[in-house]
């Protein structure tokens, strides 16, 4: 089960409102490298791994990325507060303004909202975990990207430390890759799926 | 074949590689494995760099360092809590490494005892701490930590 915890993993306060970097940063929220896909990757991935050390890593890495995808909501939150008429139609943001007004909702950048088809829970082994090392390198892409248009060091502290989560869960995934197949067969990996086969 | 013994022994690699196996088996991938025992960064740094771990520290350099102080009651408290998570999924792939499991146990004491020291000034961070509150409202009580005056540093 989950409780919830009233403070965010890393401090985010952001001074001065600005919707056009909201608009982009908001994929990072339901967009197909965004940390609600992370969060319910792992931990829909969690139910068919065979192996306690590779369970236990998909649920603290996809609990953290609940955390992030708070942290993400927040900065949207705060970027779009106290909006003037004007910025409300700025370039950028109005398309998302007329939908959901100041809420905040998982959707892509480019407009499209979360899907679940942006995610794999294929049910095997290598597959999965290969799954998660290209995860987390999109979404280390999609914050290098963030940190191209943001000129805020408010929002790109907060950024930058999202970023060097996802190189740390590239190493751990690339570790437990390494743990699960110490334990299947030494001559061919793919002779079964442990994840299935008994 | 799949050596995961990464004693900090001589001959082991420096802080910021790993190891892989001499020979492995063709069409799957190897990311190397971090060493036992690896260099640590303070809780602070930890939080403001993203890593407890310095051999990982791998910033993209688009535009310079703006890291800002991330001082206050409630950073101190994230700090601590930062290094248990990051200890936690080191852990997850090294469960023999005695050290970090000792550094483990030692963070979450005192992530307890300011943990504790916090919601006696700030309130409630759980639901299991309201109860200690002298009413519900000290739960409800703002701010919430979206708000940009989270933890009450305004």
């Amino acid at each position: 089960m989950f409780s919830y915890e009233k403070k965010l993993q890393y401090p985010v306060r952001i001074a001065t409102p600005n919707p056009k970097l909201a608009s982009v940063i908001i994929s990072q929220y339901g967009g197909p490298d965004g940390e609600l896909g992370a969060s319910l990757r792992y931990l829909s991935q969690r139910f068919s791994m065979p192996y306690p050390e590779i369970q236990g890593l998909l649920t603290d890495i996809g609990t953290e990325e609940l955390g992030h995808l708070e942290m993400i909501g927040a900065i949207v939150h705060q970027l779009t507060r106290n909006l003037t008429d004007e910025q409300i139609r700025q370039a950028g943001f109005n398309a998302y303004f007329v939908d959901h007004t100041t809420g905040v909702y998982p959707t892509a950048a480019s407009g499209f909202p979360f899907s679940a088809a942006a995610l794999g829970v294929k049910g095997d082994v290598i597959c999965d975990l290969t799954e998660d090392l290209a995860a987390e390198q999109k979404a280390r892409v999609t914050y290098d990207n963030i940190l191209r248009l943001s000129d805020d060091p408010d929002v790109s502290n907060v950024i930058r430390f999202l970023r060097e989560r996802e190189i740390v869960h590239f190493q751990r995934f690339g570790e437990a890759l390494r743990l699960a197949k110490e334990k299947m067969d030494q001559k061919n990996v793919y002779f079964t799926n442990p994840a299935f086969d008994k | 074949m799949y050596p995961r013994t990464n004693s900090a022994a001589p001959g082991g690699c420096e802080d910021a590689s790993g190891t892989l196996p001499q020979c492995a088996p063709l069409a799957v991938p190897y990311v190397p494995f971090q060493q036992n025992s690896p260099n640590r960064y303070t809780q602070q740094q930890a939080l403001a760099s993203g890593t407890l771990f310095p051999g990982l520290d791998l910033p993209f350099r688009v535009k310079g360092e703006m890291r800002r102080d991330l001082g206050g009651p409630l950073a101190e408290l994230q700090a601590l809590e930062f290094v248990l998570v990051e200890l936690a999924l080191y852990l997850d792939t090294h469960p023999d490494d005695a050290e970090a499991f000792a550094l483990y146990q030692q963070y979450a004491d005192m992530e307890r005892q300011a943990r504790s020291a916090y919601e006696a000034v700030n309130g409630p961070l759980t639901l299991a701490a309201a109860a200690q509150g002298d009413s519900w409202s000290a739960w409800l009580k703002g701010p919430w930590p979206w708000h940009p005056t989270e933890g009450g540093n305004s």
